[in-house]
C-alpha cells in the first residue's frame, strides 16, 4: 500500500479544482449539478471500495443501501417535515441496520454468499418499494424533496455542492485512517489469508461486519444527498443496473486502493458523454469492462498508474522504515503458558488422525513433536490452536480449558503460531504484517481510529516502534518496507514468529519452521528459538529436522499414526528402537544408521 | 390450504432444485459458484425455443443441440472468465465479479438477439400443458412429468458421483493439491464440470420453458431461487438441493396465496435468511473443517 503514487501536489490541485468549480460555473448550471452528483457517487463508491476492495466482500446490491438513505430523507422531509440532517442520520442508520440484518448469516459463510444475499436483498427491496405504495408512493415516487437548510437559511445548489464536497472529503479521510489502522490490516488479512486473521485473534465475522456497517452507512449518506439533489425519488433510480454501476466504478478505479473510487467515478462521468450514442449497449459494455478489468487490470486504473509510476520512478524514495529501526532493545521476559493435552482424538472421514494423544508442556519449556509424515503432528497443532474441533479430549492452556473455543479466542489468550507454509498477507509490508499481530492488544476503537484521536495516534506510533523492534529481534529489520509476497520463504517464517510475539504470545506453536531453510538460516532460527525460550515463553515445535530438535528441545514427543510412540529427553528418545523403526524403517535400522 | 398451491409449489420447486444441482455440478471440483448460471438456464430455454418453435426441429434433436451449445458456452466461460482468475489466486473471489460480468454479457446479447417478447414452447409429444382434473387440482401432465424427471435426474447425478470419476471430483473439491498428486487433473475436471454444469442448466431451461415461457427475464429469477435451494440444501448436496427446492417452491406458492404475489421474493428471502442464520451450512451439511 504505497501512498506516493498520486503526489501531494496533484491531490491539492484536485481539491482546488473541486472547491473553485462553483465560482467558474453558474449556480444553476448543468456542470454544477453533475459535479454534485459525482460527489454523491464518490461517497457511495468509497464505501463499496472499503467493503469489496479491502475486506473482499463484494456487494452486488449497493443501490439498495443508497435507496434506503434516499427514501428515508424523502419520506421524512416531505411527509413528516423533518429537517434534512436528522432524516439523513436516520437514513444512514437504517441503511446500516437493514444491511446488517440481511447480511448477518453471510458473514459466517463463504464470501460469495454475501454477494448473493446482497443481490437478493436489492431485488427484494426494489420490489418492496413498489409493493408498499402506502409508504413509498409506488412507481410515482416521492416528489418535491426540500433542500437542506441550516439556521433558517435554505441551501441552494452552491452550498449543497460544498456540503457534498465536504462530506466526500470527510468520508475519504475517515476511510483512509481506518484502512491504515489495525482494522485495515485485519480487512486485508480476512480477504487474503483468513488463517492469519485467526492466528492474530481477529474475528473474520466481526471484521467483515465492521467493513459492511461503514460501507452501508456511507451508501445511506450518499442516498440522503441523492434525494435532496434530485428532489424526486422513484424506484427506477435504484435498479440492479445501478448496483452494477457502483461495482464497475470501483473496479475501474482500482479495488482496494484509496484513490480508486474517485478515479473510477471521475472517468465514469466522462464516459457516458462519449457513449451517448451507445445507450442501449450500456450494460453490455459494463459487463465487458468488468470482465476485462478483472482479467487484465485487477487493480484498475490506479493499479495501472502505479505500475507506470514504479517503472519510471524506480524504488520508492520514501524514507525507509528500516532506517528507523533503533538499536536492538532488551526484550522484556515472557511469562510462559503451560499446555496440557489429554486423550485428544480427531477423525477425518475414515482416517483416525489422532487417537488419544497426551502431551504435557510445562510453562517456559521447549517441547518438540516429531514423527513421520501423516502421524498427526500438524493436526495436533491445529487442534491445540482451535483451527480444528476435536472429537474428544482436553486441551488446557494455562489452567483454562480451551477445547471448542474458536481459533481467534485461543490466539487472544496468548497462543501464537506459525504455519507450515507461511501465512503472511502478501499485499502488506513486513512491518504491517508484524503490526497485524498486535490486533488484540490495541485499545483504540473504530471511532477513535477513524478520527485519529491523539491517543490512537500515540498507540499506533508506539506499536510501529515495537514492531520494528520485533523485526530486528528476529533479524529481518532490513525488510520492514518490503511487501511480504516479495520476501524469501525463510524470512517469511521469521516474520511469522515476530507476528506471534508482538501479539503477546506466551505459548508459541511452530509448525515445521526449518522446512526449506538454508544452513545459515537454520542456525539463525536455532539461535532465535533459544532466545525466545530464554525469555520464558513456552514453545511447541513440530519439526523433521532432528538436529535442530536435539539442540533446542528439552522434551520430545514422537507421534506415529496418531498415537504417542515415545516421549522423554531427546537423547533417550532418539535412541529408542521403536522410534528409529518408525522413522527409518526396519532395513535402515539393521544396517545401523546412526540417529 | 389448497392442494393446488402445494402441487404448483412442488413443480416450481423441482425447477429450483434442478438449477441448484447445476450449481453443485459446477461447484464441486472448482469451488466456484457461477453467477451466470441463471443466464445459462435462460439461454437454454431461448435456444431450444428457437430451434423447435421457430426452426421446427424435432424435440430430441433440438434438445441435444441446445445442451451441447450451452455446454460449450459454459466451457468458454471457464476458459475466459474463471480459469485465469483461479490461476492467479485459489482463494480470491475475483470470479464473483467475472462470472457476474459474464451473466451481464449473455443476458444483454440474448436480449439484443431475441428481443424482450417471451416465446411459447410446446411440451414434447404425448404431454400437454392442459390441466388434468384430478380432484380439485389443476395440474398438467407435463408438470407431473417434470416432477418425475427431476427425481430421476437427481438420482442419476448422485449415481455418477459414486463412480470413479465422481470420486475424483470429490477429491478435488476436498484438496486440490492432494488430488493433483494422485494423478487427477483439476484443470480438466474444472473444464468438464463447467461444460456439464452449463449443459445441465440448459436442460433446466428446456424443461422450464413450457411452463415459464422462454424469455430473457428467466435468468435473474432462477439464479436467485436456485442459489436459495443450493444454500438451504447445503452446497454440493444434490438430495439436499431437491428437498430445499421443494421447500422454497412451496413457501413461495403459499406466500403468494396468503399475501399478495408481490411478496413472493420477500417471503423466500426471509425464509432463506432465517435458515442460514440457524444452520449456516444448510439443512443437510456438516460444518467444514478448516485446512491449514
Amino acid at each position: 500500500m504505497s501512498r506516493a503514487v498520486i503526489p501531494f501536489a496533484t491531490q491539492a490541485a484536485a481539491l482546488g479544482v473541486a472547491l473553485a468549480l462553483p465560482a467558474v460555473v453558474g449556480a444553476n448550471s448543468y456542470a454544477l449539478f453533475v459535479a454534485t452528483q459525482l460527489g454523491i457517487y464518490i461517497i457511495a463508491a468509497i464505501g463499496l471500495n472499503l467493503l469489496a476492495g479491502y475486506a473482499g466482500q463484494v456487494s452486488l446490491g449497493h443501490a439498495a443501501f443508497v435507496a434506503i438513505g434516499a427514501y428515508s430523507v424523502a419520506l421524512l422531509t416531505v411527509d413528516h417535515q423533518w429537517p434534512f440532517w436528522a432524516a439523513a442520520v436516520v437514513g444512514m442508520v437504517l441503511a446500516a441496520a437493514l444491511g446488517v440484518l440481511a447480511a448477518l448469516p453471510a458473514f459466517r459463510l463463504n464470501t460469495w454468499y454475501f454477494a448473493f444475499i446482497t443481490l437478493a436483498f436489492a431485488l427484494v427491496f426494489e420490489k418492496m418499494i413498489v409493493e408498499w405504495r402506502w409508504l413509498t408512493k409506488g412507481f410515482a415516487g416521492v416528489v418535491g424533496v426540500p433542500p437542506p437548510s441550516a439556521f433558517g437559511y435554505e441551501f441552494g445548489p452552491r452550498p449543497l455542492y460544498y456540503t457534498v464536497v465536504a462530506v466526500t472529503i470527510i468520508a475519504f479521510i475517515l476511510v483512509r485512517n481506518v484502512v491504515h489502522s489495525r482494522f485495515g490490516r485485519a480487512f486485508v488479512a480476512v480477504r487474503d489469508v483468513e488463517p492469519a486473521a485467526l492466528a492474530v485473534g481477529a474475528s473474520p465475522q466481526r471484521t467483515k461486519l465492521v467493513a459492511f456497517v461503514m460501507s452501508a452507512a456511507l451508501a445511506g449518506i450518499a442516498g440522503a444527498f441523492f434525494a435532496v439533489q434530485k428532489t424526486v425519488v422513484t424506484p427506477d433510480d435504484f435498479t440492479a443496473d445501478f448496483s452494477i454501476f457502483f461495482l464497475l466504478t470501483v473496479v475501474l478505479g482500482g479495488l482496494g486502493t484509496l484513490w480508486g473510487p474517485i478515479i473510477g467515478a471521475l472517468v465514469f462521468f466522462l464516459i457516458p458523454e462519449l457513449l451517448a450514442g451507445l445507450q442501449s449497449w450500456r450494460m453490455l459494455i459494463y459487463g465487458g469492462m468488468l470482465l476485462g478489468l478483472m482479467l487484465f487490470a485487477p487493480h484498475g486504473l490506479y493499479g495501472a498508474l502505479r505500475q507506470v509510476w514504479r517503472r519510471f520512478a524506480g524504488p520508492s524514495p520514501r524514507a525507509s522504515a528500516a532506517a528507523e529501526a533503533s538499536e536492538a532493545r532488551e526484550h522484556p521476559p515472557i511469562a510462559g503458558l503451560a499446555l496440557a493435552i489429554s486423550g485428544l482424538r480427531k477423525q477425518f472421514g475414515g482416517v483416525q488422525a489422532l487417537d488419544g494423544v497426551d502431551l504435557s508442556v510445562p510453562a517456559g519449556s521447549c517441547c518438540a513433536i516429531v514423527g513421520p509424515n501423516g502421524s498427526g503432528k500438524t493436526t495436533l497443532l491445529n487442534l491445540a490452536s482451535g483451527y480444528y474441533v476435536p472429537d474428544a479430549g482436553s486441551v488446557k492452556i494455562g489452567d483454562v480449558e480451551a477445547l471448542g473455543s474458536g481459533a481467534q479466542w485461543i490466539a487472544a489468550r496468548g497462543v501464537g503460531r506459525t504455519f507450515q507454509t507461511p501465512r503472511l498477507v502478501a499485499d502488506l509490508t513486513a512491518l504491517d504484517n508484524v503490526m497485524l499481530g498486535a490486533y488484540t492488544r490495541e485499545r483504540a476503537g473504530l471511532l477513535s481510529t477513524a478520527l485519529r484521536l491523539p491517543f490512537a495516534r500515540a498507540e499506533a506510533r508506539r506499536l510501529r516502534q515495537e514492531a520494528l523492534g520485533f523485526l530486528q529481534f528476529v533479524g529481518v529489520a532490513d525488510r520492514a518496507d518490503v511487501e511480504a509476497g516479495e520476501i524469501p520463504h525463510g524470512q517469511q517464517r521469521l516474520i511469522e514468529i515476530a507476528r506471534a510475539m508482538i501479539g503477546g504470545a506466551r505459548l508459541i506453536l511452530l509448525d515445521e519452521p526449518a522446512a526449506g531453510l538454508s544452513m545459515s538460516e537454520l542456525e539463525r532460527l536455532e539461535r532465535l528459538i533459544m532466545r525466545i525460550c530464554g525469555l520464558g515463553a513456552t514453545i511447541v515445535i513440530v519439526e523433521h529436522h532432528l538436529d535442530l530438535v536435539a539442540n533446542v528441545a528439552s522434551h520430545v514427543t514422537v507421534l506415529d499414526r496418531g498415537t504417542v510412540l515415545a516421549a522423554g529427553k531427546p537423547a533417550a528418545v532418539f535412541n529408542d528402537g521403536r522410534v528409529m523403526r518408525a522413522y527409518m524403517g526396519e532395513r535402515a535400522l539393521k544396517a545401523g544408521v546412526p540417529a | 390450504m389448497d392442494i393446488d398451491v402445494l402441487a404448483h409449489g412442488i413443480v416450481a420447486g423441482s425447477l429450483y432444485a434442478l438449477v441448484a444441482v447445476s450449481f453443485n455440478i459446477l461447484y464441486r471440483p472448482t469451488n466456484v459458484f457461477n453467477f451466470a448460471q441463471g443466464e445459462l438456464v435462460m439461454l437454454g430455454a431461448m435456444i431450444f425455443a428457437s430451434l423447435t418453435s421457430l426452426a421446427g426441429m424435432p424435440w430430441l434433436v433440438a434438445f441435444a443441440g441446445t445442451l451441447v451449445t450451452v455446454g460449450c458456452i459454459g466451457l468458454v466461460e471457464e476458459r475466459i472468465a474463471v480459469a485465469p482468475i483461479l490461476a492467479r489466486s485459489q482463494t480470491g473471489t475475483g470470479w464473483v465479479i467475472t462470472t457476474l460480468a459474464t451473466s451481464l454479457i449473455i443476458s444483454n446479447l440474448v436480449g439484443r438477439f431475441w428481443g424482450p417478447d417471451p416465446i411459447l414452447v410446446k411440451p414434447p409429444a404425448l404431454l400437454s400443458m392442459d390441466s388434468l382434473d384430478i380432484g380439485s387440482s389443476r395440474i398438467s401432465s407435463y408438470e407431473i412429468a417434470l416432477v418425475l424427471v427431476t427425481l430421476v435426474l437427481v438420482a442419476i447425478v448422485e449415481r455418477v458421483y459414486r463412480t470413479l470419476k465422481g470420486k475424483a471430483v470429490m477429491a478435488v473439491a476436498e484438496d486440490r493439491e492432494a488430488a493433483l498428486l494422485r494423478g487427477i487433473d483439476p484443470g480438466s475436471l474444472g473444464r468438464w464440470s463447467f461444460f456439464l454444469g452449463a449443459a445441465f442448466a440448459a436442460m433446466t431451461g428446456v424443461l422450464a420453458a413450457p411452463i415459464l415461457y422462454a424469455s430473457t427475464s428467466l435468468g435473474p429469477d432462477l439464479l436467485l431461487k436456485g442459489f436459495a435451494a443450493a444454500a438451504v440444501g447445503s452446497i454440493g448436496n444434490n438430495r439436499g438441493a431437491l428437498i430445499a427446492g421443494y421447500v422454497i417452491g412451496v413457501t413461495e406458492a403459499v406466500g403468494a396465496a396468503l399475501l399478495s404475489p408481490g411478496y413472493q421474493e420477500a417471503v423466500i428471502f426471509i425464509v432463506v435468511l432465517a435458515m442460514l442464520l440457524l444452520k449456516p451450512e444448510g439443512l443437510f451439511g456438516s460444518p467444514n473443517a478448516r485446512t491449514v
